[in-house]
């Protein structure tokens, strides 16, 4: 008998589900940095808010990147529905405490694919995957600098200021 | 007298996995599968085979199960760019969903067959 599944379709049932839960996240992402850009722009936080701008088009640029990879393996790519999107924040640091927290939830979530495809002895997705790994360590090392401003530059008196002003200085060149 | 050399009959179809209610072929030539349930025989291909398993699966037997308003338990399973729809009643979705992980089953095990024994031959 032959195998049609797998002539039609490199992906497995569960990856591609992985994959598809995936863009949804990266999508979600992308609303979420766009409302934090949204709170750093009317809070006078216009370089902030601009870094939350770039951070969200990265954001959608890898939601598009998973969604090309599932059609290309033949798979079919699910245009997600994001709902909940926190637009409201108490304060500055909060809003880089929530971006840390979305990115690292992010990696686990890539972690987790990776895992199931080692398992499956799915290499060409490992492969694709690989590039995200790399381009989480930059995402994560970011949002971690950005929070480290807090504590360095401290919030009294026109700390807040000085850190909005230093947001998008954050480089990471330790592309190996 | 001549001889004619009569080849075996090609068989067309294989059958995929069968219950006591309902059938799956495959036909290799058409690359396509040929569902046999309910007293109806529809031709599905890949996409809307996947579909079809996506919209089973997603029926909540248990919630219709506990659901004790004075409905039929009646689910239409219609599926997008198909010419076929379900009307079935519970039992059948039971049924069905038990073909169709058969199915799903025995085409994965069919994947391993394929990867293990003649793809990695020379």
């Amino acid at each position: 008998m032959k195998d049609i599944t797998r002539v039609q379709c490199l992906l497995s049932t569960e990856v591609e589900a992985l994959l598809n839960q995936q863009i949804k996240k990266e999508a979600q992402s992308a609303s979420a940095y766009l409302a934090m850009a949204s709170w750093c722009d009317s809070n006078g936080f216009d370089y902030s808010s601009e870094y939350f701008f770039k951070q969200s088009e990265e954001e959608r640029e890898h939601q598009l990147k998973i969604f090309k990879y599932v059609l290309d393996m033949g798979g079919t790519a699910i245009s997600p529905e994001v709902t909940n999107i926190q637009t409201e924040f108490n304060s500055f640091r909060e809003v880089f405490e929530e971006a840390l927290d979305a990115e690292i939830s992010v990696t686990q979530s890539l972690k987790n694919i990776a895992a199931n495809c080692y398992k499956e002895q799915d290499y060409v997705t490992i492969e694709f995957l690989n590039w995200f790994f790399k381009e989480q360590r930059e995402e994560e090392y970011k949002a971690r600098r950005a929070l480290e401003l807090f504590d360095v530059i401290g919030e009294a008196g026109t700390g807040r200021w000085e850190i909005d002003k230093h947001v998008n200085d954050i480089k990471y060149d330790s592309e190996g | 007298m001549q001889n004619v050399i009569t080849e075996a009959p090609v068989a067309e179809f294989t059958e995929v996995f069968r219950t006591h209610n309902g059938s799956v072929f495959q036909s290799d030539r058409e690359n396509c599968w040929y569902i046999d349930f309910v007293g109806k025989l529809a031709r599905f291909d890949y996409r809307s085979i996947m579909k079809l398993r996506k919209a089973i699966y997603a029926i909540d037997i248990e919630a219709l199960l506990l659901n004790s308003e004075i409905t039929p338990d009646l689910e239409i399973v219609f599926i997008c760019a198909c010419d076929h729809c379900y009307v079935l009643t519970l039992l059948e979705i039971i049924d069905f969903k038990k073909l169709l992980e058969g199915t799903f089953v025995m085409l994965e095990l069919n994947r391993i067959i394929h990867d293990r024994v003649y793809r990695l031959s020379v």
